[in-house]
């Protein structure tokens, strides 16, 4: 089918040189109009009716949903629950991503070489990543336990009474995220070993050559070139801190007193517990603004920074 | 290629088999029942076993189970379904998420059907135990069915109770008793605890119900059982019950720090770490099971007065189920709660069989007399009182769990944890109390 308006196309082409873009127009779309419906029926119809959601809400309770203007906006940046998730979600998003970075690059550095223990340990750093998160969540579940979990079993054989790691507001964040360090550490790995087979060798024997210590090579030869892979690690560390929260739904509920709540948590909290579509609805459009926002920008340095490395 | 004709092929045995399988149920009502399972995978594979009895005795019902996990999940289940416009018949609910169904509107009174079968609302609801009707009968209408019921319950190890030179037949029963046994059982290693006397849950959900029990035993009623706009957070009765808690913790230090989940309660006592725990019933097979050592139970120790709240969950049929199919859930429902089911189902979860007469069959009898420590949380549901339910109940619960949790954690006194728990739980309650309770006439 396709096939024949293609060829048609091309025949009356030919001949009638100003029909060529509008056949190639409607061939284009015909091909791309399977996917455009889906898309269309599960993102864009799902976007509009949320920003439509957005601005609804029940007037009486137990009544039908009516305009209510900017309202749900306006209560929920007057949540202070909100403004607690949105710091945490801050915290968060600092405190896993960065660390993960950090290890990723140490754990690549350390096993760029191909080699038969390297390829072992590689696996094992990768490990995490092919555990579900909601699997790894439930795992940490009996880790994290007081008294019997497995940390602070090892805590009381060297006589240190282990912390009530999810049930204490001033250590349950840092639990949760010592287990996104655990999770992602592992993947960005991955990139960062790909990025590293980019780094030419001669620059590092010029480097050695120059006197440069092994400091001076990470700061001024390794990072240069891995550039791309930080700015892409990047953007996916980003995502992941605001679109998973599988760990939270598990192992606290965004509790103790909301100590580990995160955005899409607190959404899903308006959505189901508090039954208020409105305000979840509103959450989830200023949720995909920050998220549009991290990403325009991080994409923005990416493609800078590829286009600073071609010559 | 060979995939995508292979994946056409089963599309299509799947549309054939759709398309034949009304046909093939003509002259049978297709009803579902959702169902969560707060407990174990066992529950479900239980529920299967239950329903196909159900349709193999009632040909023209086929009733399907739906498992919907844990209870929070049905309900959003249950909310999206009827959404799309294809309410399940029946679904087992929280007994504390009926009332906010009703102000929603999203279940009906079942009265017309209990009046079908020729009795009175009273003489239905007189089947069940007394404590159980406050939560399914509200403005003295049926809005739900017992299904499977709960209270806390005090569980004790008493090996640890003979190792430090106590009677193990003597448990406490109030709360000065709790803190001299609690205060004995504690074990420690220099600054290090290694048994805990006491433990009680903190999580959302348990939290709440726990701190509902302390503050009912203590005199307390802590929401109004005939009205949905009122909880009493900030009253002597609560404070009393949230400073008990906070004592054992930071004064008496029989109790740990912080949020303890139910799964890490009844795992500590099973491990023997702590001696003793507030926990739910529907925990006793649970714990039956896995443990150990010889255990007692006893209802919560009083301060004022024995009183514990309910738990567990109702049959209710969602707005929008009219006809054959209501008939038909009706029927499931009734045959699921008849003494002999109920009976059943019980000794499969440890839950009570909300059904008086369950517990006069044989088989019931021969189980209490073996496991008496069931029998003790069936008497308990004489002192049981209705479950917390308001409008919007799980938030309003959840304005006080936080500050539970801050109080146990030593961030708040339990004065300022409760004065900021009455604030926002009526600030979450201001539109109901504003439509109903301070609607009042203009001119």
């Amino acid at each position: 089918m396709a096939q024949a308006v293609f060829t048609t196309g091309k025949a009356r082409g030919w001949s009638v040189p100003r029909w060529r873009p509008r056949q190639a127009t409607v061939l284009a779309f015909a091909m791309l109009a399977p996917s455009l419906l889906f898309l269309a029926l599960f993102t864009y119809w799902p976007v509009l009716q949320v920003i439509w959601q957005s601005l609804h809400g029940q007037l009486r309770v137990g009544g039908p949903q009516a305009y209510v203007g900017p309202q749900n906006f306006l209560k929920l940046f007057a949540d202070p629950a909100f403004r607690k998730a949105l710091g945490n979600n801050l915290i968060y998003a600092l405190g896993t991503v960065i660390p993960s970075l950090v290890l990723a690059l140490g754990f690549a550095m350390a096993l760029v070489k191909s080699s038969r223990v390297n390829a072992l340990f590689r696996a094992l750093f990768f490990l995490p990543v092919l555990i579900p998160l909601v699997a790894a969540a439930s795992i940490f579940l009996f880790l994290f336990l007081p008294n019997v979990g497995l940390l602070d079993y090892h805590l009381a054989k060297l006589a240190i009474s282990g912390s009530n790691w999810l049930g204490d507001p001033d250590v349950a964040l840092w639990s949760i995220m010592a287990l996104t360090i655990w999770k992602n550490a592992g993947y960005y790995m991955l990139f960062f070993l790909a990025g590293l087979q980019a780094v030419p060798a001669d620059a590092y024997e010029a480097a050695i050559l120059d006197g440069a210590g092994p400091w001076q090579r990470l700061r001024y030869v390794t990072l240069p070139y891995l550039k791309p892979t930080i700015g892409f690690v990047l953007v996916i560390g980003l995502l992941n801190v605001v679109t998973q929260v599988d760990h939270v739904f598990v192992l606290t509920k965004g509790g103790p007193s909301d100590s580990t709540n995160l955005l899409l948590f607190y959404i899903y909290q308006q959505a189901v517990e508090n039954y208020d579509a409105g305000r979840a609805a509103a959450g989830t459009l200023v949720m995909l603004a920050l998220l549009l926002a991290v990403t325009a920008s991080s994409l923005r340095t990416l493609e800078r920074s590829f286009g600073e490395k071609e010559p | 290629m060979t995939t995508t004709r292979r994946t056409l092929l089963a599309g299509a045995a799947l549309a054939a088999s759709f398309a034949l399988s009304p046909a093939c149920a003509q002259g049978q009502t297709e009803i579902e029942l959702f169902f969560p399972v707060p407990v174990d995978g066992q529950l479900a594979r239980d529920m299967g076993v239950l329903l196909k009895e159900f349709n193999e005795k009632n040909p023209t019902i086929k009733a399907t189970p739906v498992y919907t996990g844990s209870y929070d999940e049905t309900l959003i289940k249950t909310r999206a379904a009827m959404k799309a416009g294809k309410p399940p018949a029946a679904v087992i609910m929280s007994a504390n998420f009926l009332l906010d169904l009703k102000i929603e509107g999203e279940i009906h009174p079942m009265d017309a059907l209990i009046k079908a079968d020729g009795k009175t609302n009273d003489q239905f609801m007189g089947q069940f135990f007394d404590a159980l009707h406050g939560n399914a009968v509200l403005d003295r209408q049926v809005y739900g069915v017992p299904f499977h019921n709960s209270t806390p319950l005090l569980y004790v190890n008493t090996d640890h109770l003979k190792e430090a030179g106590l009677d193990p037949d003597k448990l406490p029963a109030n709360w000065e008793e709790l803190v001299t046994t609690a205060k004995k059982l504690t074990k420690r290693d220099g600054d290090r605890v290694t048994r805990w006397g006491m433990m009680m849950p903190s999580n959302y959900d348990y939290g709440g119900w726990i701190l509902q029990a302390l503050t009912q035993s203590n005199g307390g009623e802590w929401f109004n059982v005939n009205y949905g706009g009122e909880v009493y957070y900030d009253t002597p009765s609560m404070l009393g019950a949230l400073t008990f808690w906070s004592d054992l913790v930071t004064k008496h230090k029989v109790h740990p720090a912080g949020v303890q989940a139910g799964g890490a309660v009844s795992g500590a006592f099973l491990a023997g770490q702590t001696s003793m725990m507030l926990l739910s019933t529907g925990s006793l097979t649970h714990i039956r099971n896995n443990a150990k050592f010889p255990y007692k139970v006893a209802f919560v120790p009083k301060n004022v007065r024995n009183a514990v709240p309910i738990g567990g969950a109702s049959l209710v049929i969602p707005t929008g189920v009219e006809g054959e199919r209501r008939k038909a859930a009706w029927t499931l429902i009734n045959w699921m709660t008849a003494p002999e089911k109920s009976a059943w189902w019980s000794r499969a979860t440890g839950y009570f069989a909300p059904n008086k007469a369950a517990y006069d069959t044989p088989d019931m009898k021969e189980f209490i007399a073996r496991n008496p420590d069931a029998g003790i949380a069936v008497k308990q549901l004489d002192v049981a009182k209705p479950w917390f339910a308001t409008y919007k109940t799980v938030p309003v619960r959840k304005a006080i769990e936080d500050e539970l949790a801050a109080v146990l954690s030593g961030k708040k006194t339990p004065k300022e944890a409760l004065a900021a728990a009455q604030k926002q739980a009526d600030e979450i309650m201001r539109p109901f109390v504003e439509q109903t309770a301070l609607k009042l006439p203009t001119n």
